[in-house]
């Protein structure tokens, strides 16, 4: 494979696998303390990437306040759908099978009312304004201010997630929440409150990767849902549970999407068309070979260490 | 202390508590005993309000506790030591102490952890641990430590010394003697009558979701009948 190929597939192997982390977390986060494998997460995706364009749209350039929208509507929208349909199907005791039907129906309904917002104000694959710039010219690399943006943000929210999950109170409770829901409830830890604000925090980066995603490509109401599966597949990865897990799985994923798919095709000449199977081919060997992920190798890491 | 009345309770459709009524006293140590089934844990439970109450009546002195959320419950200042799943397995050690303490005041809280930990100095020790990897022992009275960190007036204890062997499960009841000598109302559940009773100070004796027997520990130990008919003590 030639260096100029290999250097373009490993930057965006960076710049994708940090979006996809960033998205990949909330899917987690969602499974691990509300017990839901979220696919309307993909709309959050999507809502941030308008609240994006349309605050962009409206004059705005500086990217952090283009951020800061996303990241409000993406957290509304999260905590609507918890409101509105999550928490009483809860409430109902219902299986996890409708729950997760009950997701991608919420992902629907998000993403058809994108679709009519698009369509009356004739938002289709527009691009968010920014102006491209070429940052770094380094032989065969080159890097530009979309980069400089979607790579520190994605890393930087990715530290804050995760500071927050281990050095504060509500981190603790939950983590707590996530590991035993009962006992949690026994010792007195306000659960719905615990839940609201991580809906909101899963919400908000949802929104948040969505601007960034919509920076680097256009934004389009099927954006989000375009995504999800390389992003499922980053979560399975991780075994739906571990952080590090799940930013390992984002980068394994991108990297088999853009330097492992051009590797192919180079070499073997396997159709690029053929992209969008990845990750399902990687989902499938994950949950027929090792369906706990990475999880046990990084906890027998960590257990090592103490 | 604790009043209840007529209380008819289980899970799902399943009714097991039938037509209860029972007092436990401030200040005691009490036991439930009884064989398995007979409705034990589904008391402690009904009275957190973590299980179905299908009629009848539970009060913290005045305060009807049927019908409020298991966390309100638990800020009247009662603490749950359920049986299984009772630490955060993956959280550490510290993590749970910290998790314990959380209801109380900010500037108390460094204060009941220094304490906790001349109570049970094994858990210092392991704090940085990922607690799922206590022994049994340590597993117990960390489960003991959460709910003791909240300073609850009431705590309910279900089989506290299940799978144990009986020097750590001495020694768990050790604790709990220190905890009731501390002002600490203590509700037990257990299998092994024998054992509790020789620490507790009253005890009741469930069979089929009824009160068979009720007694202090002296008095249930006297009881033949009771001892070898539902205890199956000899």
């Amino acid at each position: 494979m030639p260096p100029a190929l290999l250097t373009t597939s490993l930057v965006n192997t960076v710049q994708i696998g940090s979006l996809y982390a960033l998205m990949a977390l909330g899917i987690t986060l969602t499974f691990s303390v509300m017990k839901l494998p979220n696919f309307a997460h993909a709309e959050y995706v999507t809502v941030g990437a308008f609240a994006a364009l349309i605050v962009s749209m409206a004059g705005e350039v500086n990217p952090l306040v283009i951020m800061l929208a996303a990241f409000v509507v993406g957290a509304l929208a999260a905590l609507a759908s918890h409101v509105a349909v999550f928490k009483p199907l809860e409430g109902r005791e219902v299986s996890f099978y409708t729950l997760i039907l009950s997701s991608f129906a919420v992902g629907l309904i998000l993403r058809y009312i994108l679709f009519m917002i698009a369509d009356y104000f004739n938002l289709f694959d527009t691009r968010i304004r920014i102006p491209l710039q070429i940052m770094l010219r380094e032989g065969y690399l080159i890097l530009t201010n979309i980069f400089f943006w979607v790579v520190p943000s994605s890393i930087l929210l990715v530290i804050a997630l995760t500071l927050l999950l281990n050095r504060t109170p509500l981190g603790r409770e939950m983590r707590a929440l996530a590991n035993n829901p009962g006992l949690a409830r026994v010792i007195g830890i306000p659960v719905e409150r615990v839940k609201n604000y991580s809906w909101l925090l899963v919400g908000g980066l949802a929104g948040v990767a969505g601007a960034l995603w919509g920076l680097q490509t256009a934004v389009s109401p099927l954006m989000g849902w375009v995504a999800i599966i390389s992003v499922f597949a980053a979560a399975i990865l991780g075994g739906l549970s571990s952080f590090a897990g799940t930013i390992l799985g984002a980068y394994v994923v991108a990297f088999s999407e853009n330097t492992v798919m051009l590797f192919l095709n180079y070499n073997f000449g396997l159709d690029l068309a053929y992209k969008p199977a990845i990750p399902f081919v990687i989902i499938i060997a994950v949950l027929l070979i090792r369906p706990q992920g990475f999880t046990e190798l990084i906890k027998r890491a960590g257990d090592l260490q103490r | 202390m604790i009043t209840v009345d007529r209380l008819t309770a289980g899970y799902g459709k399943l009714e097991i508590l039938q037509d209860l009524s029972l007092s436990f006293a401030a200040e005691q140590f009490s036991a439930v005993l009884g064989p398995n089934g007979s409705g034990k844990s589904t008391l402690m439970k009904a009275i957190m309000g973590v299980n179905r109450i299908f009629a009848g009546s539970i009060h913290l002195e005045e305060q009807q506790l049927v019908g409020m959320p298991t966390e309100a419950i638990s800020r009247l200042g009662l603490a749950y030591v359920p049986q299984r799943e009772n630490i955060f397995s993956e959280l550490t050690v510290l993590d749970n102490l910290q998790l314990g303490s959380r209801s109380l005041p900010r500037e108390e809280r460094p204060a009941a952890l220094d304490e906790l930990l001349e109570l049970f100095p094994i858990l210092g020790r392991r704090r940085a641990q990922r607690a799922g990897l206590l022994s049994g022992g340590e597993h117990q009275m960390l489960a003991i430590a959460i709910g003791w960190l909240s300073r609850p007036t009431l705590m309910l204890l279900d089989e506290p010394s299940a799978g144990l062997a009986p020097a750590i499960a001495i020694e768990v009841f050790r604790v709990l003697q220190e905890l009731s000598q501390a002002g600490i109302t203590l509700i037990v559940v257990e299998q092994n009558a024998r054992r509790v009773l020789q620490y507790c100070d009253y005890a009741y004796v469930l069979r089929e979701g009824q009160l068979a027997f009720q007694g202090t520990a002296a008095e249930c130990l006297a009881d033949e009948e009771t001892i070898k008919g539902y205890l199956g003590v000899h």
